[in-house]
């Protein structure tokens, strides 16, 4: 009973190690070793009770032109190359796993493969959220609104993609990091 | 108790009731005997303590400090953890038997678990609802209820499991059964089982454990919903008549209404459903036919388990019963399947029977109240009636007069039972 107990102990400490350095390992992988893209966004502010403020972004590529049947929730691999503006774009989707280069790994939200004018298939892109200090996340916002209305100003996030994942690093408006923007907004008079 | 007992001592040496000799034993036995005030007093601020420990801890990480590195963060965030496993293995290899201590140390590390997901999720932006960060958490954080022991973990693990499912299944588009809440919940049952129905003990975190779990399932309940719903209401009464059922069985049975959550739960679901049922609705939208490919519905499937569960409990508590004794809520499964069925051919006479089975238990209720010198209960049965009264004043056309007169009769009702009640146990009557 007693040496049950202790190595169901010690699998308990294992497993609560290993879920998050095994999310440290991969998140390391990708920003060391993934290819870095600029996806073009729209970020809203929400907020989350364990993890607090964040930005959600809704990107304007979730979805490319494809003939083949997914149900909603399928696995589904996507290819991304840069746009002659250099910002990233769905190059290839398919059902197998690509076995080299960067692909993210997602799952199906929906596929209009019956509409045979324009059969599209559209897919998630789990890097939806950037997290940021507690009082910058609605300035933050605001400030991407702002660009918005301003044609000469891209909010865009930075997401390294590796062999499936992708992590998101930062989010720019202009090239410029929006946690630095809304820092120097601060401090000016 | 011992309080009181040592107070009078000096009274009853004085009286020659006991000896001076005696009172001295008396009090050396009370001072050798532990104190169980101080014990629990123990137990429930430290689990206040680790409580709001681990909250504050949470808070203060959601912040999202810039100024510190990714190292700090993380370093920072999964310190909770460290330290609470720590503590764990020093109670568990030291074999502390200090339930205050176990308690405090289970909540402090469930806490760690949830902040040591939360802090690598936010340094790497990482997606995924709040859903899926509560399933990863309770599934890691439930091995602390067997290793520690804790009732509280467990009450925690029950409450996190039950915001899962609210999030998949209530909050979030689209919706999802959240079948993985079932999973988790049947792993916390053999916990529950060996801490309080084999060994008998009847303490607060029993009390508790029992409140949780039925708030829990029928909250949960209602995820099967999809597009027979209507088929969800007989598993309802169903669910509440097993809740009846088990309140009566001695594993479950507290000695007071209060502490019997599967009593107060499954009673006021069957009221409060029949109530809801007996407006016109319901009956209204419920098709002729049950079509084929019902059988196959999450609906149906979870519909005929509970209601074949509740047989099956029916019959093991006839058994043992005089059918006069036992609660008449537990056969109110039965009868809405007799209802369902009827509602499907004849709406009105359904909605009509469904009058007629709230004022049945409502006068089975003030009966049994009177029989138990129960005033809670004998007024539980007039306040069914009075809500009755109450429903069907908005969808029929009684003049104010008969209003005003049935809420006189029923007000007297209210007056003369109670007081009638209080004379008997005077010993007025």
């Amino acid at each position: 009973m007693r040496y049950g107990l202790i190595a169901l102990f010690v699998g308990m400490v294992s497993a609560q190690w290993l879920v998050p350095l095994k999310m440290i390992y991969d998140g390391e992988q990708v920003v060391s070793n993934g290819t870095v893209y600029k996806f073009k966004t729209r970020p809203v502010d929400p907020s989350d009770p364990f993890r607090g403020k964040y930005i959600t972004l809704n990107f304007e590529v979730d979805g490319i032109a494809d003939t083949t049947s997914y149900e909603s929730g399928e696995l589904i691999n996507i290819i991304f190359e840069n746009d002659s503006a250099g910002y990233a774009r769905p190059l290839v989707a398919q059902k197998e796993t690509p076995s080299e280069g960067p692909y993210l790994q997602t799952t199906v939200t929906y596929s209009s493969r019956d509409d045979s004018e324009h059969p599209m298939v559209f897919f998630n892109l789990p890097f939806d959220r950037f997290y940021l200090e507690e009082s910058k996340a609605s300035e933050a916002e605001r400030l991407s609104w702002q660009s918005r209305q301003d044609s000469t100003q891209i909010t865009y996030g930075i997401v390294h993609i590796g062999s499936g994942r992708a992590v998101l690093t930062d989010v720019m408006i202009n090239d410029k990091s929006i946690a630095k923007i809304v820092e120097e907004g601060r401090s000016e008079p | 108790m011992s309080k009181y007992i040592l107070r009078a001592l000096p009274e009853l040496v004085e009286a020659r009731m006991i000896t001076e000799e005696t009172a001295g034993q008396i009090r050396d036995y009370y001072a050798s005997k532990p104190n169980p005030a101080a014990n629990r007093l123990f137990i429930v601020f430290g689990i206040l303590g680790a409580l709001l420990v681990g909250m504050g801890i949470v808070l203060i990480l959601a912040h999202n400090w810039d100024v510190l590195s990714k190292p700090a963060k993380l370093t920072i965030g999964l310190l909770p953890l460290l330290t609470g496993q720590s503590l764990a293995a020093y109670l568990l290899f030291k074999k502390s038997t200090s339930q205050g201590w176990k308690e405090a140390t289970a909540c402090f590390l469930f806490f760690g678990v949830g902040i040591s997901i939360a802090i690598v999720s936010q340094v790497y932006n990482m997606g995924g609802t709040l859903g899926s960060f509560l399933f990863f958490w309770m599934a890691l954080a439930l091995p602390i209820v067997y290793v520690l022991r804790s009732s509280m973990a467990s009450m925690l693990y029950i409450c996190g499991i039950t915001w899962y499912a609210c999030e998949t299944g209530y909050f979030s588009y689209p919706h999802d059964h959240a079948l993985r809440y079932w999973i988790l919940l049947l792993l916390t049952l053999p916990f529950y089982y060996f801490e309080f129905i084999r060994t008998e003990r009847k303490n607060n975190f029993f009390y508790f454990h029992n409140w949780l779990l039925t708030l829990s399932l029928t909250i949960c309940l209602g995820l099967f919903a999809d597009h027979t719903e209507e088929l969800m209401v007989v598993a309802y009464v169903s669910l509440f008549s097993i809740f009846v059922m088990l309140s009566t069985i001695k594993a479950f049975n507290t000695d007071r209404i209060l502490t019997n959550a599967f009593l107060i739960t499954g009673s006021l679901g069957i009221i409060g459903l029949l109530l809801a049922l007996s407006f016109q609705f319901y009956w209204e939208e419920l098709p002729g036919y049950l079509p084929k490919e019902i059988l196959t519905t999450p609906e149906f499937i979870v519909t005929v388990l509970l209601s074949a569960i509740a047989g099956v409990l029916l019959t093991i508590i006839l058994k043992s019963n005089r059918f006069g004794e036992v609660n008449i809520k537990a056969f109110a499964f039965l009868l809405f399947i007799l209802l369902f069925i009827l509602g499907m051919s004849s709406p009105v006479l359904a909605q009509i029977a469904v009058n007629v089975v709230i004022l049945v238990f409502a006068v089975s209720t003030i009966l049994s109240g009177a029989r138990q010198n129960h005033l809670g209960v004998l007024n539980y049965g007039l306040a069914i009636v009075t809500a009755l009264i109450i429903c069907r004043f908005t969808d029929t056309d009684f003049s104010f007069v008969v209003r005003g007169l049935l809420f006189i009769v029923v007000g007297a009702g209210f007056f003369a039972a109670n007081y009638f009640m209080v004379k008997k146990r005077k010993g007025g009557l």
